[in-house]
């Protein structure tokens, strides 16, 4: 115990991000699948509350979620009540001449608007939690193997953009003490072509060390036929599997399910081919289980026909009415703030070396 | 015959996904009312099909694309591009511009110009990618962003090569400004207000299941115009803007180290 809270892992924001990712994926599916606006609100406050637990400092979106709720809330409420005439509860009339907003404006509409704004903030609260708990570096190790050279693209930007702000910083200095000011947007040109070259100068040297080091010797990055033409089998496979998904129902899963099963063979097979290497490696813990454990119980509630399934949904017309509420699903929905209270906020150390 | 079957399933593989990335922008339009009534639960579960959809497309897409555009220096230029680009992009989010003015689109429709349509595609969407793992904007409307940034990128390459570029590449800076909007919005149309009967809508900007084309385009601009339109012109400006202030000094430099990445010692 720790303070009142059962200690179960000690890993980095208190899981591993592969675990994670399928605990925001749990709660996006939920949010989505789920339209009644209080079980959008306990998904998005198990969603603060695991933020608030294991959110790293400093990291995830630096904007004001709170304020940006407010901001999605009142435009949603407004856009609907102003373009939807539907409902019994009528707040004012506005003359019919005018196009698009003319007519009643209620509120069941105004209602429909914020709970369909709650699921958008919730969406937000969910993805915010997932960039403020795990690691940049974790989040690129998400990628696929098989996407080994634009892999190393995507760690050159994020190793040269602290790098790109010093350079900036770098000119606007020299060029400031050269007696340079800016007025106007052309004055911008000694700074932003400077450093365009620079960037590209460096580009230059790093491509050199690169070959140097042996990058590029062996012909690898050519994809074989037979993989490049499974990957349009299964890419039509999941589009048709796609429009039978939403026009006819389960044949539409089953080529769905053989389409992934097709792509993901393929990938693994592809990312066998770029092995990759780590100085630390994280060992999968008993907490990081329980994590994927606390994302399926979201999952349970809206895809399992449990009773109380009715209230997941919540349509306000025609007139303005609570919207149901079962005690089971709410539960299984505040599983997703399982890992705030289960789950230690601790350091990176789940790593072995 | 191997020789012939590359290009030709190249094409094939880039046709494919060009018409997943615009099946999953456009399906509002063609979401049907009485299908959706017979395949239970479709309407709440199409736009997280949708979603993975475009992912798993964008993913085919990227590794087909590496596979064939990828030396030291190609990969070296285009990491940092990104990252330059990228930094723009944390330093909007730093100190946000007016409306929906946005520095990225700039550098990514030059890149695009100069070392062409993979190139312009990849530099569109590994810049959103890695602008939003830095800046924690990572989320399901990552891959749309992706895909639109993508296809900046992509038709920006496709531009005739003139020798004083500046004004069409203006003019396609502030059409890519209104577009990029005018997607990112459709595919989130449907879910701006629940869906209720088509006849108690009315006509409006609100989406209803099982309109024609015709309908559906006209809602959605009469939604686009009163929502988003005011908002993407900001952007379209500054882009024109940022593209006559700073694009010939740019394009000129770009074009010197395309040659220099270009060049390669031919052996035998």
């Amino acid at each position: 115990m720790d303070g009142g809270r059962l200690v179960i892992d000690e890993a980095p924001g208190g899981g591993d991000s592969r675990a994670w990712l399928a605990w925001a994926l749990a709660a996006a599916a939920a949010t989505m699948l789920a339209r009644n606006p209080l079980y959008s609100l306990i998904i998005l406050l198990a969603a603060r509350l695991t933020t608030a637990a294991h959110g790293l400092p400093g990291q995830g979106m630096r904007l004001p979620l709170w304020r940006l709720g407010g901001l999605i809330l009142t435009f949603s409420a407004l856009f609907s009540a102003l373009f939807l005439h539907v409902g019994q509860t009528t707040l004012l009339r506005l003359p019919a001449s005018w196009p698009l907003i003319g007519g009643p404006i209620t509120l069941e509409a105004a209602v429909a608007g914020a709970s369909n704004g709650l699921v958008l903030l919730t969406l937000l609260a969910v993805f915010v939690a997932l960039n403020a708990i795990v690691p940049v570096h974790d989040l690129v190790r998400l990628l696929p193997r098989a996407l080994r050279d634009l892999g190393i693209v995507i760690l050159i930007a994020i190793t040269y953009v602290p790098a790109t702000m010093q350079h900036w910083q770098r000119i606007r200095e020299a060029q400031a003490i050269r007696g340079h000011q800016l007025r106007g947007l052309r004055d911008w040109r000694p700074i932003v072509i400077p450093l365009l070259v620079g960037g590209l100068e460096r580009a230059m040297g790093l491509a050199e060390a690169m070959v140097a080091r042996g990058y590029g010797a062996t012909d690898s990055s050519r994809q074989p036929m037979g993989v490049r033409a499974g990957f349009l089998v299964g890419l039509a496979a999941l589009l048709a599997g796609w429009f039978l998904a939403i026009w006819v129902g389960w044949q539409g899963w089953l080529l769905l399910a053989f389409a992934a099963l097709l792509l993901w063979t393929l990938l693994w097979r592809l990312g066998l081919r770029y092995p990759r290497t780590q100085y630390h490696s994280r060992q999968w813990r008993a907490g990081d289980s329980l994590l994927l454990l606390a994302s399926l119980l979201p999952l349970l509630a809206v895809l399992v026909p449990l009773p109380g399934r009715a209230s997941l949904a919540y349509v306000p017309f025609p007139q303005l009415a609570l919207p149901a509420f079962s005690p089971v699903i709410s539960l299984l929905l505040a599983g997703l703030a399982l890992p705030a209270f289960i789950l230690s906020p601790s350091q990176h150390n789940g790593y072995n070396t | 015959m191997q020789r012939l079957a590359q290009p030709v399933l190249s094409f094939l593989l880039y046709g494919l996904s060009g018409v997943i990335g615009l099946v999953a922008f456009t399906y509002p339009f063609f979401l049907d009312a009485a299908q959706l009534a017979a395949a239970a639960g479709a309407r709440q579960s199409a736009p997280l099909l949708t979603m993975l959809l475009l992912t798993v497309c964008l993913l085919i897409l990227l590794i087909e694309m590496q596979g064939q555009a990828v030396s030291a220096k190609v990969v070296a230029a285009l990491g940092v591009l990104v990252a330059v680009t990228a930094a723009l992009r944390f330093l909007e989010a730093a100190v946000p511009g007016p409306g929906g003015f946005s520095p990225i689109f700039a550098p990514i429709i030059l890149a695009g110009f100069v070392f062409g349509a993979r190139f312009g595609f990849l530099m569109g969407a590994l810049t959103l990618l890695v602008s939003a793992l830095i800046t924690g904007g990572v989320g399901p409307w990552l891959p749309y962003q992706m895909f639109a940034a993508g296809w900046v990128g992509l038709t920006a390459g496709w531009l005739p090569p003139l020798r004083r570029p500046l004004l069409l590449l203006s003019f396609f800076g502030f059409a890519w400004g209104l577009l990029f909007g005018l997607l990112m919005n459709l595919y989130f149309w449907p879910f701006t207000v629940p869906v209720v009967g088509s006849a108690a809508a009315g006509d409006s900007a609100v989406w209803q299941p099982g309109l024609t084309l015709t309908a559906g385009a006209a809602r959605y601009l009469a939604f686009y115009a009163s929502t988003s339109l005011l908002w993407d012109l900001i952007r379209a400006v500054g882009n024109v803007v940022l593209l006559l202030a700073l694009g010939m000094p740019a394009v000129r430099a770009l074009v010197r180290f395309r040659d220099r990445f270009q060049f390669q010692l031919v052996t035998g």
